[in-house]
């Protein structure tokens, strides 16, 4: 089409997102377009089946043979690279997957977009761990890989998301992939079930935009920002004790809280990690990463929040 | 001259109950107030005073508000 921008939208696709499209209206009136959440779904799937005939015969082939994925042979379910390629179509032409919706105002269309492309690297799948990812891949965070050797047990339950009668015993990294697939599907998640040590942290941050610390203690969190640093990446890091907690951002070797408490014992070990505090924590840490995704300046570089629910208070302090 | 001191964590049992007006003197400092409230030095890890990393020997002033931290590491 002469004159008009260039999305980068494959023709085929941007016919059937445009033909789908519809108008959403806000409980303020206003209209914005949006691709409805089953057509995101209708679109993805016949591109997951691209080249095959008829769905139903690519479904009895992909069953007889080895090595397809599973979800190629699941009826109904696209493929969560599909998925994306959907809603990244759909957002490149200015219209809202609806998923998405309650996000508008937080995030721009560009922003959502940025979001979908960018990269971060979760550390530790506890409590704050859990939450973040949550919340990022909620968020619509295209690429999120996560790291935890640990294995559910009961006394994780009082905060950790995944943490369920169920999960006890297995792989945090495990569920935490299960739950994405439920969760958001355009999200390509990486889950890596063991503990890494100063190289594995580097090789783990390759490629990365952002290294979220949500680690249980303070013996890694300093080997952590280190491996940022050198990565290049920034850190944001988050802690949590009794109802207190705190959230930092660490640009590349800037001060981290980590610098001052050492290696040894945290004042969990006294005080534990209640869930208020934990998902307090997490919120905060994902809302900072998500400012610093979508390419906005980070607000808590160089410095430290701290809040104390028992009191109910939070404030910002220099570190 | 009197300063507000906030204890975190497992600091705040140390917290007085005045310590929204905590009476000070020329020359104290953190570290000073931190030892008449029998905090034990090797449990503070960060001191912010009005908002900014200060040290344990800084000056305070009156209407300073004084922050002490312990190590906080949980997840």
């Amino acid at each position: 089409m002469p004159g008009a921008k260039s999305t980068g939208v494959d023709a085929q696709l941007e016919k059937r997102i445009r033909a789908l499209a519809q108008v959403a209206h806000l409980p303020d009136g206003r209209g914005i377009s949006v691709l409805p959440f089953y057509f995101v779904q209708d679109i993805a799937r016949t591109i997951g089946r691209s080249g095959a005939r008829s769905g139903a015969r690519s479904r009895a082939v992909a069953a007889d043979l080895p090595g397809q994925s599973a979800s190629a042979k699941l009826p109904g379910r696209p493929k969560g690279q599909s998925v994306a390629t959907v809603e990244r179509a759909a957002l490149a032409l200015g219209i809202l997957p609806e998923r998405y919706l309650r996000n508008h105002d937080a995030y721009s269309l560009e922003e959502q977009l940025t979001l979908l492309d960018s990269r971060a690297a979760l550390v530790g799948l506890g409590g704050l761990g859990g939450y973040t990812l949550e919340l990022l891949a909620r968020a619509g965070v295209g690429h999120l890989k996560a790291a935890d050797g640990d294995e559910f047990v009961a006394s994780n339950l009082n905060r950790q998301l995944y943490a369920t009668r169920r999960s006890l015993g297995g792989y945090k990294a495990a569920a935490a992939a299960a739950r994405m697939r439920q969760v958001n599907p355009a999200v390509a998640f990486e889950p890596v079930a063991h503990f890494l040590d100063a190289e594995g942290m580097a090789r783990f941050l390759a490629g990365t935009q952002l290294c979220l610390d949500a680690l249980g203690g303070l013996k890694d969190r300093a080997t952590l920002a280190r491996q940022a640093a050198k990565a290049g990446v920034p850190l944001v890091t988050a802690a949590v004790a009794g109802q207190c907690g705190l959230v930092a951002t660490v640009l590349p070797f800037g001060t981290c809280p980590a610098d001052f408490f050492g290696a040894g014992a945290g004042a969990e070990d006294s005080q534990g990690t209640p869930a208020p505090a934990v998902a307090t924590a997490a919120s905060i840490m994902a809302g900072e990463a998500l400012n610093i995704l979508c390419g906005r300046e980070p607000k808590l570089a160089g410095k430290m929040l701290l809040f104390d629910l028992s009191r109910m208070s939070f404030e910002t302090v220099t570190l | 001259m009197n300063i507000t001191l906030k204890c975190f964590a497992s600091l705040a049992r140390f917290t007085p109950p005045d310590a929204e007006a905590y009476p000070v003197s020329p020359g104290d400092t953190p570290g000073s107030v931190a030892a008449r409230l029998g905090i034990p030095a090797e449990e503070i890890k960060l001191v912010f005073v009005n908002g900014t990393h200060a040290e344990l020997s800084a000056p305070l002033r009156d209407g300073d508000r004084l922050g002490l931290f312990p190590a906080v590491g949980g997840g």
